[in-house]
């Protein structure tokens, strides 16, 4: 077999058995890997109503069939679980090496059921796999406890592990995935801590087998040239990573300030990509083959850290009016180590400080003040005090004391650092995120700001509707195969069918891999539906004045659906799922 | 946005249009840029010359890189590194079919026309991939001494003081480029050539 090993590891942490699995050949084609494996096995075997915490809940941790090639960013790995932020299905992409061991360790995805009584980790080494006491790590912060195991185990090993904001089930807590690679969104370090799995160790010795090496390597060429001529990727990441983004947005006037009820920060330049770089800046550092290399260490102190990214420069330094770029830096480290998500850790805050500047908490919390930022994050991880409430999340939190209208969510997953008053294919894109608000799932801050490939106008509704579609079935795919999305600065299917027919000698086409996407779109969104999330969660929080009702509907028609929002027989029967509307997952066995 | 002024805006569009009615740039191809002090705008990564909005003006440093380097051009690098090794205020890049023709085929056009001699005496001929530093540094040396430089297989980057002198140069590459083309086809086809008297 080329690009897939055909294998899943699946472990029952209840009754501690592991076994493997040959996946199917269909499935392999249809869903590819990562994020698509994700939502055909929890398909396969959850019940969508279940609780995010339960035993039945199930972790798929899987690679794709380009990971481990010569493919750049082909080191990654997706992790999905029913999540406890939003109720819905919930992947999560992470960078780093973990992957590429993963596919090395002859395993396409592992599947996690069931849950432990005592804390356990879970070893792989090559075809030898194991679940380990992980007592002695319990409690332990993420970097901890990477560094216990690399002394246990070995430096051969990539780790993925949860802090203690994962031990005590924060519906926000992440996955760190070696270095400073997370799996950050959506509750997935929760759901692990709800198994009491602290950790995974990985490493192999396999090779991924090319069906046409000779092609490959005339597409490498491509690629690599391609990629040197992009700005975005060979200019502005690798030059100031992600917080290139802070002075083109606040410029454009939509980076969230003060919980987003301002989208122009006045120090934006303070905490800009340039002032990382000019004050701060230590080096680069890449995942698994990145040419890009976006990752920026930083000084902080004494030490060397890995600096922060766009999204955490706004979610710490504008939603809450921190101007310190080294508060911010130092914030980010705490949020690592107690394994939380940063984005998420800081709208939940800033709901709390405007509630607390509207007087409704009885506890003060100023904008800006940074001591306290921190003992609230330690408060969340350890859900002591006021942090026990905000371990809930920003929309359950304020739901629970009436001022839901304060939480800047989409089905409970908090903005990320684009307002959507000024970008209304972004906006779209929130409102129908399969994972709530996120950009990831559509990124039109590209076409809508950065002209990748070219300028839309931003105000406009004109086609929006159909580039979020088609946007979102392509992140779909790159997220199966798996990606890193910048790459979708430039390329598109035609790029990825070719590399998928040279790596798996599978006849993908470009119309293959965007069906791809869109079956995996689909049938998240049946899942989606089967908890809870219905069309009438397709919506922003009521402080946007953007109206995306009437894109909304544009959108649904665009995608095959019903009014209410749920994918037409004649759809779901084009894409090939076998979904009846009343029945509630397949809750079969792989 | 950094604010771009509105002359600015107009001028590049003028010529910026120019350029893409003459053909010398296809849909999203072509860039050019002004110089005002330690400031350049410069055309957005693939804008449409043809219809230039003012949202794809970008403005960017000339001593530095800037976050906003994520947008301009791709021949941002070449803009710059032009400003900073010669006194030229205006750069023009297309890619005029005649010109990147004949580029495949010399490594310095002399023009055969009256003008083109008169003017541009001799035009280089340089390597260098899209966006790179070799190619910035090529181009920007050949600029020294040049009105104008050819790309092999890629276009014509022209400057000068003004926007306006900048565009005549480019045309004139183009023109001479195309003379040269026809010239050679007429003495493939028997006609003989005779060279001016007094040229």
């Amino acid at each position: 077999m080329y690009g897939w090993n055909g294998k899943i590891l699946v472990v029952d942490l209840s009754n501690k058995t592991l076994k493997t699995l040959t996946i199917n050949e269909n499935v392999l084609s249809e869903y590819m890997g990562g994020r698509g494996f994700g939502v055909k096995f929890l398909w396969e075997l959850t019940n969508p109503t279940i609780d995010a915490y339960s035993a039945d809940n199930v972790l798929v941790f899987a690679v794709g069939p380009l990971t481990s090639t010569l493919i750049p960013t082909t080191g990654r790995f997706t992790v999905t679980a029913k999540s406890p932020l939003t109720g819905g299905i919930f992947y999560s992409s992470c960078g780093g090496f973990f992957g590429f061991k993963l596919k090395n360790s002859g395993l396409d995805a592992l599947v996690i059921k069931g849950r432990c009584e005592k804390p356990v980790y879970l070893q792989i080494d090559d075809e030898t796999f194991q679940l380990k006491d992980a007592t002695h790590l319990w409690g332990k912060t993420t970097k901890e406890t990477i560094k216990i195991l690399e002394e246990d185990l070995g430096k051969d090993y990539s780790f993925a592990c949860i802090g203690p904001a994962g031990e005590n089930l924060v519906r926000f807590a992440c996955i760190r995935g070696g270095d400073g690679n997370f799996a950050g969104r959506g509750g997935l370090g929760a759901v692990m801590g709800s198994k009491k799995l602290k950790a995974i160790a990985v490493k192999g010795t396999r090779k991924t087998k090319i069906a046409d090496e000779k092609s490959l390597t005339e597409l490498m060429k491509k690629i690599r040239v391609r990629i040197s001529w992009n700005p975005v990727l060979s200019k502005a990441l690798a030059y100031y990573g992600t917080s290139a983004l802070v002075n083109i947005i606040n410029e454009h006037e939509i980076l969230p300030t003060k919980n987003f009820q301002l989208s122009r920060f006045k120090d934006a330049e303070k905490i800009s990509g340039e002032a990382l770089r000019e004050k701060i800046f230590v080096g680069r550092k890449s995942c698994y083959n990145c040419p890009v290399a976006c990752k920026r260490v930083v000084k902080l102190e004494n030490m060397k850290v890995e600096g922060p990214e766009f999204e955490t420069l706004g979610s710490f330094g504008s939603m809450l009016m921190v101007n310190s770029l080294e508060a911010i830096v130092e914030i980010n480290q705490l949020c690592n180590e107690l394994g939380l998500d940063t984005i998420s850790t800081g709208g939940t805050i800033a709901c709390a400080m405007e509630l607390s500047e509207k007087n409704v908490l009885d506890e003060k919390i100023g904008w800006g003040d940074v001591e306290k930022i921190k003992k609230l994050i330690v408060d969340i991880a350890y859900r002591k005090g006021l942090g026990d409430k905000l371990a809930e999340g920003s929309k359950i939190f304020s739901e629970r004391i009436g001022f839901s209208d304060v939480s800047m969510q989409v089905k409970g997953l908090e903005l990320p650092m684009y307002h959507p008053d000024g970008v209304l294919g972004q906006a779209l894109a929130y409102t129908t995120s399969n994972r709530g608000g996120c950009h990831l799932n559509a990124y039109l801050i590209s076409v809508e700001i950065l002209g990748y490939p070219y300028l839309m106008d931003r105000f406009s509704p004109v086609n929006k509707p159909n580039i979020v579609a088609y946007l979102q079935n392509l992140a779909a795919v790159m997220d199966s195969m798996v990606i890193c999305k910048f790459l979708g600065f430039e390329f598109d299917e035609e790029t990825f069918a070719k590399l998928l027919v040279a790596v798996t000698g599978k006849p993908y086409t470009q119309e293959s891999v965007v069906a791809a996407g869109e079956r995996i779109w689909n049938l998240e969104r049946v899942f989606n539906f089967k908890a809870g999330l219905k069309g009438e969660e397709d919506k922003l929080p009521s402080r946007f004045k953007v109206d995306v009702k009437p894109m909304l509907k544009e959108y649904y028609e665009v995608r095959g659906w019903k009014p209410d929002g749920f994918p037409s027989k004649n759809k779901l029967k084009n894409l090939g799922l076998k979904v009846e509307e009343d029945a509630v997952g397949s809750q079969g066995s792989l | 946005m950094p604010l771009v002024p509105k002359e600015v805006y107009e001028e590049l569009k003028d010529y910026c249009s120019r350029l893409a009615q003459r053909g010398y740039v296809t849909a999203h191809g072509g860039n050019a840029s002004i110089k005002a002090g330690n400031l350049m705008w410069i055309t957005r990564h693939a804008s449409s010359l043809e219809k230039l909005r003012f949202e794809d003006v970008i403005q960017v440093y000339l001593d530095k890189p800037s976050s906003f380097d994520a947008l301009s051009s791709t021949e941002t690098i070449v803009h710059r590194q032009i400003y900073l090794e010669t006194p030229n205020l205006a750069v023009l890049h297309a890619h005029p079919p005649n010109s990147v023709a004949l580029s495949f085929f010399m490594n310095e056009i002399i023009p055969l026309d009256t003008e083109g001699y008169y003017v541009l005496r001799k035009i280089p001929v340089v390597e260098g991939s899209p966006g790179s530093l070799e190619l910035a540094k090529n181009v920007a040396e050949a600029l020294k001494t040049h009105y104008a430089v050819v790309v092999r297989g890629h276009g014509v980057f022209s400057a000068a003081k003004y926007m306006d002198t900048a565009y005549q140069y480019l045309c004139m590459v183009e023109h001479s480029a195309k003379i040269i083309i026809l010239t050679k086809n007429l003495e493939k086809a028997g006609f003989k050539f005779i060279q001016p008297k007094k040229f």
